[in-house]
């Protein structure tokens, strides 16, 4: 049981962030023309050698309608069923926890009321399974320059967390952790062909931190990041195609500091468009990450780092998500349109994470990580 | 806060390069294309977002109010 919501709490975890797709980053400020209904339906893998790790597949729902003249009601709800395991420690494949199967769902909702010059958007979000409910809203502010070539943006939200596992016999009980992020930022019409974005946000955390289905993990009680998100979308005439790209600084008072790259050529052919992609994702250590302890053959041991664990004291984790790493990801995306108002897409998305793609090494001893998903959807204008 | 004073400086000389940000309304013909769009399709950004904050340490960026992760 244990296992069911270890691996429904890594994955709730992504789905925990309801608010995070509530408030989009770029619209005019004005209502949308028309309505629009979306499904999607996503399917994730990912596995380390030795060790088929966990299956996620994810249908989604979503929907923007206009209503009452200056007014939009924006939706999205998402489905999840997950099944697999994943190591208790590092990447140790011995201490998987057992195969497990869970569900979870979310939904959240923002309204916008638009003005001359500006929109106001409240949102809200409720994201639940058996070990973790989170709630949160938030409200973003946009302002427009007369000559509509720069939109200023201001948001703030929050979050609260429940982690509770007593009710399949975990020792997690009625644990708390409250969230808070500001953040600014501006688009800005460069040219006639370049859009460019900047953001700045500080997110604020208290509470529980601790991963519960990690053996010796023992995290602070706080976490506050800082983050830097640059975009630039850039259209060439001669293609007609668009460059999409972006970089992400984070860093974080775990000692956590990261760098993420991406890129993508957006080319028109036709009636179809084929969107090939590139990421790239370095991560530093966090500060009371401790590695794999190795026998005297130099070959990790589990016994060994169980045994060195125990008498850590302190703030310890051995969660390979804190470790030093980097990630890459290649994408494709191809849509078709049957007509203006309707398309259908799917989009293939191979992800590799070891720590011989970080920049400098990562952290070692870790198995490098393959995840494989796919998205497959519809979408409708009426 | 140096990469603050980075930024602005960088937007600062960006700002003072002849023609950035003075775009007239019918020179954004290409602009206004959905694929110039930063949010053009909010499903997609949501699934692989969801994916990327259950298996690294860093997220968020480009907007607010995302609920804790219990990931990391």
């Amino acid at each position: 049981m244990a296992a069911t919501e270890r691996i429904g709490g890594v994955f709730a975890a992504t789905l925990l962030l309801p608010g995070l797709a509530a408030v989009s980053t770029v619209h005019a400020e004005e209502p949308p023309d028309q309505a629009e209904i979306a499904l999607k339906y996503g399917y994730y893998r990912d596995w380390q050698p030795g060790l088929d790790r966990v299956k996620v597949q994810s249908p989604q729902l979503y929907l923007l309608t206009p209503f009452a003249g200056q007014w939009s009601l924006e939706a999205a709800t998402v489905s999840d069923s997950v099944s697999g395991a994943t190591p208790r420690m590092h990447t140790t494949r011995s201490g998987a926890t057992p195969a497990m199967s869970d569900h979870r769902s979310a939904t959240d909702v923002k309204v916008t009321r638009y003005f001359h010059r500006g929109s106001i958007t409240l949102g809200g979000g409720y994201s639940g399974e058996n070990d973790y409910v989170s709630h949160s809203q938030n409200v973003e502010g946009r302002w427009s320059t007369e000559d509509n070539n720069r939109t200023w943006i201001a948001g703030y939200g929050h979050s609260g967390d429940v982690i509770d596992n007593t009710g399949s016999g975990g020792s997690v009980e009625n644990q708390h952790r409250q969230t808070r992020e500001l953040m600014v930022g501006v688009t800005q019409a460069a040219t006639a062909n370049d859009v460019v974005q900047a953001f700045f946000t500080r997110s604020m955390g208290r509470g529980y931190f601790s991963d519960p289905y990690k053996d010796f993990d023992q995290r602070p009680d706080s976490r506050r990041a800082s983050i830097t998100l640059l975009r630039w979308n850039h259209h060439l005439e001669k293609y007609d195609a668009t460059v999409r790209s972006s970089w992400r600084y984070y860093q974080d008072s775990f000692g956590i500091r990261s760098h993420t790259l991406a890129a993508e050529w957006v080319q028109p052919v036709g009636v179809w468009t084929i969107t090939p992609g590139l990421r790239y994702y370095m991560q530093s250590a966090a500060s009371f990450y401790y590695d794999p302890v190795t026998d005297a053959q130099g070959v990790p041991s589990s016994l060994l780092t169980r045994r060195y664990a125990s008498n850590l004291e302190g703030y310890y984790s051995p969660d390979q998500r804190l470790s030093a790493f980097g990630a890459v990801t290649a994408s494709i995306k191809v849509a078709y349109a049957f007509s203006e108002a309707s398309s259908v897409d799917l989009k293939v998305e191979q992800y590799r994470q070891s720590s011989g793609l970080r920049f400098g090494g990562g952290s070692p001893y870790l198995d490098p990580f393959r995840a494989s998903f796919v998205q497959f959807g519809v979408s409708h204008k009426f | 806060m140096k990469l603050i004073l980075l930024i602005a400086t960088a937007g600062a000389l960006l700002a003072g390069c002849a023609g950035f940000g003075q775009v007239e309304p019918w020179e954004k013909g290409n602009l206004a294309k959905p694929s110039m769009r930063f949010d053009a399709d909010p499903l997609d950004a949501r699934f692989t977002q969801h994916v990327y904050t259950s298996k690294e340490a860093a997220s968020g960026g480009a907007a607010v109010g995302g609920g804790g992760c219990g990931c990391n």
